[in-house]
């Protein structure tokens, strides 16, 4: 997760800095190491944490094997930090190296994840969404690999190729190069990430949603029908989205629809989660992982446009498809993680250090271990930066690009700060004695 | 050696926060019966949600509390799911604290 603050850290700073990131068409180096930093980097780090965390809990099992998330760690941080590089230069063999590296991270991530799911008691529907989740992370970084060696060339690898397992290896390579050229390559990038930004990061925002929103708020999922239909419309029209993407097919606009669809039932089911909820109160993670869902509406709404088959494909088309990509990924999914990251990282600290100071002394609560104020200033800055950034991303303003990214910026700097105030919990817990109004604590416990 | 009785344990465990709503586990109405038997103590009590991350540390930090008693040589905590929690189930003051609305 630390990993995942310091890479939005770096990823907001390159946008203040180079704010005509947002103002120019999103298919150079640049845009694109950036997004693998802030995909990769940011929200696959703190995704992935997350989930060795969480998914125990949201599941009710144990996670199969610590062992093997620490190897995972290792092979994401050289691959992403090789790849966000590569990118940079534009080193396309390189990619491919790096991008194994993460492949193989991913591999391991996988079947952790899918042997901790066979081993949940009772399958329910966020089971369900995480199951899918994985099947489409593989596909998303399978999908980019295959880009990746596709837009290689294997003329240096003649002299090498004279033992049999390396003549096999550049021969398959080879093949599956020519295999990807007969794809457009702006329309494999696209599909590759509606993989991962749909297929996993937005899937997983439903599922878990369903059972730590009702946990939170202290609520129950009110139909189970339809929670399950909102995960089954959401997959099947992923499959047709990403196949009518990669071919240019007109169907596009049509399985657009069908997740617009599937998040219209996801919405329908929250809202009445919510409604019955008995917790009136709604702390700030909460209205950031709301709000960050209620950007899912624009940002649906311009899928749809940008699907449509009649769309011109001019400059401000272009300018479109950056806003729908910063909505996804800052407006929606990184939002969406910096409030969850609010009800997990205190969760974290404290079960750490305080669990087992319980019974024994005066603990804090979770909401004592950060600033709601600094929250709260995070908050709305953010939305002010995102609303200003797409703005400045349509009009292809820099200025106004650098206006937008400094405020989210600000942002960062908040969760970075009330962060760091949970984790000095760590080194210099906050506890006290009970009070003493009874004589009946005769002996102190601890 | 103090009498212990009922309302003594219950005060005790008003010391026993849930660190996500911020409110002790007795104004929460998670207390369902207390057994006094001599100097040993029986709580049954319960959660919010079932699978909640902080039961083992809850229940843990009930026993330990009802251990440090004046009086109590044995100490037992059973987390039940059977009646499952409902907030109707908190006081005043717990409702207080937590946001939550009448029922």
């Amino acid at each position: 997760m630390l990993i995942g603050i310091v890479a939005l850290c770096v990823g907001a700073a390159w946008l203040v800095f180079q704010p005509r990131l947002l103002a120019t068409y999103h298919y150079n180096q640049y845009v694109i190491s950036l997004t693998h930093l802030l995909v990769l980097g940011w929200i696959c780090s703190v995704v992935m944490g997350a989930m060795y965390q969480m998914a125990p809990v949201a599941l009710e099992t144990r996670l199969y094997s610590e062992k093997l998330a620490w190897g995972h760690l290792t092979f994401h941080l050289v691959g992403v930090v090789g790849m966000v590089w590569m990118f940079r230069t534009w080193n396309m063999k390189h990619i491919g190296h790096f991008g194994s590296l993460l492949t193989v991270g991913v591999g391991l991530f996988v079947f952790n994840m899918a042997k901790t799911l066979l081993r949940v008691p009772k399958w329910n529907v966020t089971a369900s969404a995480v199951a899918a989740g994985l099947f489409w992370i593989s596909s998303g970084v399978s999908a980019g690999l295959l880009i990746a060696v596709g837009k290689c060339s294997y003329d240096s690898a003649e002299g090498l190729a004279t033992a049999g397992g390396v003549r096999t290896l550049v021969g398959g390579l080879r093949s599956l190069a020519a295999f990807m050229s007969r794809f457009d390559t702006l329309s494999a990038m696209h599909a590759h990430a509606h993989l991962s930004g749909v297929g996993f990061f937005t899937m997983l925002i439903v599922g878990v949603s369903y059972k730590l929103i009702p946990m939170f708020t202290l609520s129950d999922i009110q139909s189970k029908r339809r929670a399950a239909g909102s995960v089954l419309l959401l997959n099947v029209s992923l499959a047709g989205s990403f196949a009518s993407i990669l071919l240019r097919s007109p169907w596009k606009v049509a399985f657009a629809l069908g997740v617009v669809g599937a998040l219209a039932l996801y919405g329908w089911e929250l809202a009445a989660i919510l409604r019955a909820r008995k917790r009136r109160m709604l702390d700030w993670g909460i209205k950031y992982f709301l709000t960050a869902v209620a950007l899912l509406l624009p940002m649906t709404v311009l899928a749809v446009v940008l699907s449509w088959p009649s769309l011109p494909l001019n400059a401000f088309t272009g300018q479109l498809e950056n806003v729908y990509g910063l909505l996804g990924l800052v407006g929606v999914i990184s939002f969406a993680i910096i409030g969850m990251l609010y009800k997990i990282v205190p969760f974290l600290v404290w079960f750490t250090r305080y669990s087992r100071l319980v019974g024994r002394a005066q603990v804090p609560a979770l909401a004592d271990l950060y600033s709601t104020r600094l929250q709260a200033i995070g908050y709305w800055v953010f939305l002010a930066g995102l609303a200003s950034a797409c703005a400045a991303t349509l009009a292809s303003s820099e200025i106004a690009a650098r206006l937008g990214c400094g405020l989210i910026g600000l942002c960062v700097a908040t969760l970075a700060l009330n962060v760091g105030a949970m984790l000095s919990h760590l080194f210099k817990p906050r506890i006290s004695p009970f009070m003493a109004t009874t004589p009946i604590l005769a002996r102190p416990a601890c | 050696m103090l009498n212990i009785t009922e309302s003594t344990i219950l005060e005790a465990l008003r010391q026993i926060i849930d660190p996500e709503l911020g409110c002790n586990i007795v104004d929460l109405g998670l207390i369902y019966n207390v057994t006094i038997t001599g100097t040993k103590v029986r709580v049954m009590m319960t959660l919010t949600t079932p699978g909640c991350p902080m039961h083992e540390s809850i229940r843990q930090g009930a026993q330990t509390m009802l251990l440090g008693l004046d009086g109590v040589v044995e100490a037992e905590v059973e987390v039940v799911w059977d009646p499952p929690w409902h907030p109707s189930m908190m006081t005043e003051i717990g409702r207080a604290a937590t946001g939550v609305g009448d029922f």
